[in-house]
């Protein structure tokens, strides 16, 4: 089930809440938010809840255990067992196809040059990847970790663990909550209006931000990032369009995301949970390190604490660490080299800004964010395009062969710089008709909370009229989203696929 | 305080939808019924109704996925709600009268019922391939794809048609009859380049026909009339003097003389919204509804039509006058059959199959002044084996019209090769239709 749809917000969400505050009691509670998430899971592919079972119980019994033998090697050895599990499951599931067809271009490479005949030893995995997949291990792993660490203490109650694991809130496409954040608010958490306010506050403006900003994004990035096939791998861009079409897709993937983890943080707060934010206006950053410190958060802090102070941090081969968590973070994106590239393309940003830092810092505000704009806008044409090598299933069952199985990544790339194409004239008309949805996104996109700070007269007097026009500004949202949400057939979230 | 109101109302106003749809019922002006069924007037398509639960649906995600689209077709007021979502997407910007736009359309996902319940063909932008990929171009009320097909794909239709020349050398004579798509006639200069490309893409199919393949130069006969509405502004098919125009480049290439449109009586069809208009939804296309006028030749005729395997035909026709709306094209044969057999009283012992996708409808029904047999084989839904079907009637003409989207498309050709090699059902030479003058039908002007 997605947020965005009218099954969520209008069926699902009043009976959830309808459920949970039936009672005071905290169990009855935690029983209540339980079934609505596996109900929430499962709704669409109810096979992968068995995986989210078993996933939460091994972690469950591995976090006592570390506990019960704190100190000892025992302790050490579930740890272990705890991450090879989670990272597993991961790879059985995500990266599987990936690993298989890697081997098989390697053992087909070799068999040609070596003229033996050897096959990959196993067979390539069909499944499709489990939602949340990413997001739920990882969460799992950290609270092992954390109370390996002695951070936290281990979750007695396997119902409350489950509900850790499965918070439908923020399951399938996080922000990844750590256990350490919300161990206090399963057992005994206060609610009171203030905070489900604002938790409707934030939910419908991140609906808005998903309904209307992103997906209106989308059809600017259908329309301006596809390429026509005309059987040489030449797209009908000129340059100008393909830049606008990246420049959207940048966009919508901001607001897309974004929209969704406020939407999460908003129902977190309806049902008395506080998780931390996961962006903080990141096309707004000075450098690429800024930006990663604004986008996603929760993946950064996660690697940073579980990855990169254990290969030694900034003490001890700092180069080579960062470039190690990049790449991982790339290939948490998906099982596909473009991910690595990705990784790679920031991780060598980031060593580049670490050892130019003195010159970066004399630079010009303005050129900072040009540069780091510039570079983030280009790197998403290695998300939008996730492969480097074509396979299109149009031409699967074709005995006809496209003549350059290259992704179209690189046409795309190509055309960015330099295009054979005249710009289109439609594509003034779409500017024009467009104009007030790039005012809203620039608006949105700028760090109003960073301009005007919590002291600023002029933020209280705003924060003032808010106060007093909340009911109806968040109606009208409600009311907005509804109303295209009405006329919408498909709009799934880009980050359902990592 | 106001944390409470804003709590509540918030509340309130995502509960209050599923009491209002419990309240509302069927009282629905968006909604028509048809046979006890209920269809959403504007989208043209049946309303979503609610599966019954079943451990198996639910397993396989069924009954979720239809939940969603039964929660989306029977929203409370939701025809307000369509309304308000067309005049909050003019928001976006300023709107441009008589702006050129480009609508991008998505492909329909899974199999679509290509017949509804009484065996009518339901018309779709089926062919939705790479000549929509790219988007279609609204100008002046009128649509067009914004692709002019490519070249080497064409050459790969002309290989298959060549394979069959092959194999039939001696028995048949194989020819083509594709026409382009309606890009090459858009009436504004910067977009001329489509045209360039139609016609490479169309000569691309000449210079790859080998083995005694005939290529009818439809590109030229319909670039000769390129002033003219050749093509439908509100559908994705042509207008029946295109597929005229293109009947003629045809008689040229096969040696005949083509009826002229005086000796055919004219008949017209008003207010065609087509499955462009669908598509884009776009208010200037619905204020340019089609005209279509048709032609019929003096020919009398009877058509069976079989199913996929075609086990035994039912009486159809080649003029199914009655067909209006959103329908209209579906005056051809009646839409797309899976295979047809028109016989005509037209005594030259000349016998032809035409393979073709919902464009040759319109082509196909201009070929009955010139064989007295006519085998009409829908190349998306034909199970029959088509070398079975040439030999046991003794055919003389093999007659490719297909699209030009089909062309361009490999697995639509492949879907042409197949029909050589398949096993399906084969029909006996003889079906015995009842011939009775409510069911036989005779489209003849005395």
């Amino acid at each position: 089930m997605v947020f965005s749809s009218l099954t969520f917000i209008y069926v699902f969400l009043p009976l959830s809440l309808l459920f949970h505050y039936l009672s005071r009691n905290t169990l009855y509670r935690n029983i209540a938010l339980t079934v609505f998430s596996l109900i929430f899971y499962a709704w669409g592919e109810p096979m992968w809840i068995i995986l989210l079972l078993i996933s939460s119980f091994y972690d469950y019994f591995n976090g006592i255990l570390v506990e019960r033998f704190h100190g000892t090697w025992k302790a050490k050895l579930f740890l272990i067992l705890s991450i090879i599990g989670n990272l597993g499951i991961l790879f059985a599931y995500k990266y599987g196809g990936f690993i298989w067809e890697n081997i098989d271009w390697m053992l087909k490479n070799f068999n040609e040059w070596f003229s033996t005949s050897m096959e990959t030893p196993f067979e390539k995995p069909t499944n499709t990847l489990p939602i949340g997949i990413s997001f739920y291990t990882f969460q799992t792993i950290s609270y092992v970790v954390d109370v390996y660490r002695g951070d936290v203490k281990a979750q007695r109650n396997p119902l409350n663990f489950l509900m850790f694991v499965s918070l439908f809130h923020q399951l399938v496409a996080g922000p990844i909550v750590r256990y350490v954040t919300i161990a206090e608010q399963i057992e005994n958490r206060k609610v009171d209006w203030a905070l489900i306010s604002s938790g409707v506050g934030r939910f419908c403006f991140g609906l808005f931000k998903k309904v209307v900003v992103a997906n209106i994004a989308s059809e600017l990035v259908d329309k301006y990032m596809i390429y026509t096939y005309h059987g040489d791998g030449n797209f009908d861009l000129s340059s100008y369009e393909a830049w606008f079409g990246i420049v959207m897709f940048s966009v919508q993937i901001y607001f897309d995301f974004s929209g969704y983890s406020d939407m999460a943080i908003g129902l977190g707060r309806m049902f008395g949970f506080k998780y931390d934010e996961n962006f903080k206006h990141p096309y707004a950053a000075q450098s690429v390190g800024d930006f990663y410190r604004r986008w996603h958060i929760s993946l950064g802090t996660f690697l940073r604490d579980y990855v990169y102070f254990p290969l030694g941090g900034g003490r001890k081969n700092r180069y080579r660490n960062v470039v190690i968590v990049w790449i991982l973070t790339g290939f948490w994106h998906g099982a596909s080299w473009n991910f690595v590239l990705w990784g790679l393309y920031f991780g060598c940003f980031m060593v580049i800004e670490k050892l130019l830092e003195d010159v970066l810092k004399k630079t010009p505000r303005i050129i900072r964010h040009a540069y780091t704009l510039i570079l983030i806008v280009f790197s998403r044409a290695l998300f939008y395009f996730d492969t480097l090598y074509l396979s299109n299933p149009h031409f699967e069952n074709s005995d006809f062969k496209y003549e350059s199985d290259w992704s179209p990544l690189f046409g795309f790339i190509g055309n960015l710089f330099s295009s054979p194409n005249a710009v289109n004239p439609a594509f003034y008309g779409d500017l024009m008709m467009h104009v007030y949805f790039f005012i809203l996104v620039i608006l949105l996109c700028i760090p109003w909370d960073e301009i005007f700070t919590e002291e600023n007269r002029f933020r209280l007097k705003v924060e003032r009229v808010y106060y007093f026009a909340q009911p109806a500004v968040n109606f009208a949202l409600l009311v907005i989203a509804t109303t295209l949400l009405v006329n919408a057939t498909h709009n799934p979230f880009i980050y359902f696929r990592f | 305080m106001m944390n409470l109101i804003n709590s509540i109302v918030f509340f309130a106003s995502i509960s209050s939808m599923v009491v209002m749809y419990f309240i509302i019922g069927d009282d629905r002006s968006d909604i028509e019924f048809h046979n006890g069924k209920a269809y959403l007037t504007e989208e043209k398509r049946e309303l979503t109704e609610l599966q019954p639960f079943t451990f198996e649906n639910y397993l396989n995600g069924d009954w979720a996925k239809t939940f969603d689209l039964f929660v989306n077709d029977n929203f409370p007021h939701r025809e307000i709600f369509m309304q308000w979502s067309v005049e909050l997407r003019k928001l976006r910007g300023i709107e441009v009268e008589n702006q050129e736009k480009i609508v991008y359309i998505k492909p329909k996902k899974g199999e679509q019922p290509k017949f509804d319940d009484q065996g009518n063909p339901i018309e779709y932008l089926d062919e939705y391939d790479d000549s929509y990929s790219n988007g279609l171009l609204v100008l002046n009320g009128r649509v067009y794809p914004r692709s002019g097909g490519s070249p080497k794909l064409a050459a790969n239709f002309a290989r298959m048609v060549s394979e069959y020349a092959a194999q039939l050398a001696g028995e048949v004579r194989v020819l083509t009859a594709v026409p382009p798509l309606s890009s090459a006639f858009i009436p504004a200069s910067e977009y001329s380049h489509y045209n360039g490309q139609n016609q490479r893409s169309l000569e691309a199919i000449r210079n790859n026909l080998t083995n005694g393949a005939i290529f009818c130069d439809v590109f030229t006969e319909l670039n000769n009339h390129a002033g003219e509405q050749l093509y439908f502004g509100t559908d994705h098919h042509w207008k029946p003097i295109g597929a005229y125009y293109a009947y003629v480049a045809f008689c040229k290439g096969a040696g005949f003389t083509p009826v002229p449109l005086e000796q055919m009586e004219k008949r017209t069809k008003t207010n065609f919204l087509g499955t462009m208009y669908q598509m884009t939804q776009d208010p200037s296309v619905k204020e340019n509804p089609d005209v279509m006028d048709y032609y019929i030749p003096k020919v009398q005729s009877t058509a069976i039509r079989y199913g996929e395997f075609g086990f035994k035909g039912s009486a159809a026709k080649v003029f199914e006058h009655g067909c209006s709306g959103g329908a209209t094209y579906s005056t051809f044969l009646g839409g797309d059959r899976p295979l047809m057999k028109i016989t005509t009283n037209v005594k030259n012992g000349r016998k032809a199959v035409v393979i073709k996708n919902s464009m040759g409808n319109a082509f196909s029904v201009f070929l009955i002044s010139h064989y007295e047999e006519l085998w009409v084989v829908d190349l998306r839904y034909s199970k029959q084996n088509l070398i079975e079907i040439i030999r046991t009637n003794n055919i003389n003409d093999l007659i490719f019209a297909p699209g030009m989207n089909h062309v361009m498309n490999p697995n639509t050709v492949n879907m042409m090769r197949r029909l050589g090699t398949q096993s399906g059902v084969y029909i006996p030479p003889k079906p015995k239709p009842v011939v009775d003058s409510t069911i036989v039908i005779t489209d003849t002007v005395p």
